[in-house]
């Protein structure tokens, strides 16, 4: 009676440690579950940057872009300005310059 | 009795090792939340100076291509100065012709090329270097516009004005230019150029300056 008792506690203490091999295992698992999630997370993280990095990009030069266009309208329509002015000076200009260059400035 | 206390050790065995497997799991978990937690705070913080420094990024290449554009612009502002003031030089150069056969705000072509010739002749006698004996080079087409009497009228001014005696004399050499005239001492050592490309060189930094004042001022 004695022995069947011993032999069955022993059992139960077997039953107990393979129980906590299990647990150690579901443990490494679930170690292994959160190291995968934060690879993901890392990687889906690469990802957001590389869209991130498109968009700002993107944005900037759109608005570089709408700026040169509007100085660069600007400026040819000085440049005509200019040269309608000029075209109505050349005359008295070319007056000028002769004076200088025939001696009588 | 041996039954009861089996059972009593049975359930004690089954208890540590449950609370065993419970305290190895919850640990798991903890690390395992606080590695997530952890990472998910990491990747936040690199989200914001990376979104920090892109932003920098972008602006300093938007000011990039806002400096160049105005650059190009301030180009095509004087691509358009340039363009109208060579117009004006070469209206300049046309009217030459006409200052020819009608001369210039009353002064005709003759005496115009008298006072080119006298101008000349008092920079080379100031400058010394030469004797009074000068001679007068202009080109074949203002041949008809210079006669002795020029000359002589000219010499007569000069030797007044600098109370030297001058004899000018025109020379048969003839150059290629548009108007004006080269004076030389007869020895041909020393000459000043007044041909009007050599004044519109020599006076190119003050007839840009007249240019930009007229040509580009709205009435």
């Amino acid at each position: 009676m004695a022995v069947e008792a011993l032999r069955f506690i022993r059992e139960r203490e077997e039953a107990g440690q393979k129980q906590i091999e299990a647990a150690k295992e579901r443990a490494v698992e679930i170690a292994r579950a959160a190291e995968e999630e934060v690879k993901g997370r890392k990687e889906a993280a690469r990802v957001d940057e590389k869209n991130v990095s498109f968009e700002v990009a993107d944005k900037y030069a759109k608005e570089g872009g709408e700026e040169e266009k509007e100085l660069m309208k600007n400026a040819e329509a000085e440049a005509e300005k200019l040269r309608s002015i000029a075209e109505s000076n050349i005359e008295n200009t070319a007056s000028i310059v002769l004076e200088k260059i025939l001696g009588l400035g | 009795m041996i039954r009861l206390g089996v059972n009593e050790i049975e359930g004690r065995i089954k208890d540590e090792a449950n609370a065993e497997c419970d305290k190895i799991v919850s640990e798991a978990e903890a690390k395992a939340s606080e590695l997530i937690s952890e990472a998910r705070e990491e990747i936040e913080d690199r989200k914001k100076d990376f979104i920090v420094a892109e932003e920098a990024r972008g602006l300093e290449e938007k000011e990039r291509m806002v400096r160049a554009a105005r650059l190009n612009a301030r180009k095509l502002k004087w691509n358009a100065e340039e363009e109208m003031t060579k117009k004006a030089l070469e209206e300049t150069m046309k009217r030459i012709k006409k200052v020819k056969e009608e001369g210039f705000k009353g002064v005709s072509y003759s005496d115009i090329m008298a006072g080119l010739i006298k101008d000349a002749s008092i920079s080379l006698i100031a400058g010394g270097g030469t004797d009074n004996e000068l001679e007068a080079v202009i080109c074949e087409e203002d041949v008809s516009y210079i006669d002795k009497s020029i000359l002589k009228k000219v010499s007569t001014e000069l030797s007044h004005d600098i109370t030297v005696p001058v004899k000018l004399s025109l020379s048969r050499e003839r150059i290629k230019s548009a108007g004006g005239v080269i004076v030389r001492g007869k020895e041909g050592k020393i000459e000043v150029n007044n041909t009007f490309e050599q004044r519109m060189t020599r006076y190119s930094a003050s007839i840009r300056e007249d240019i930009m004042k007229t040509l580009f001022t709205e009435k």
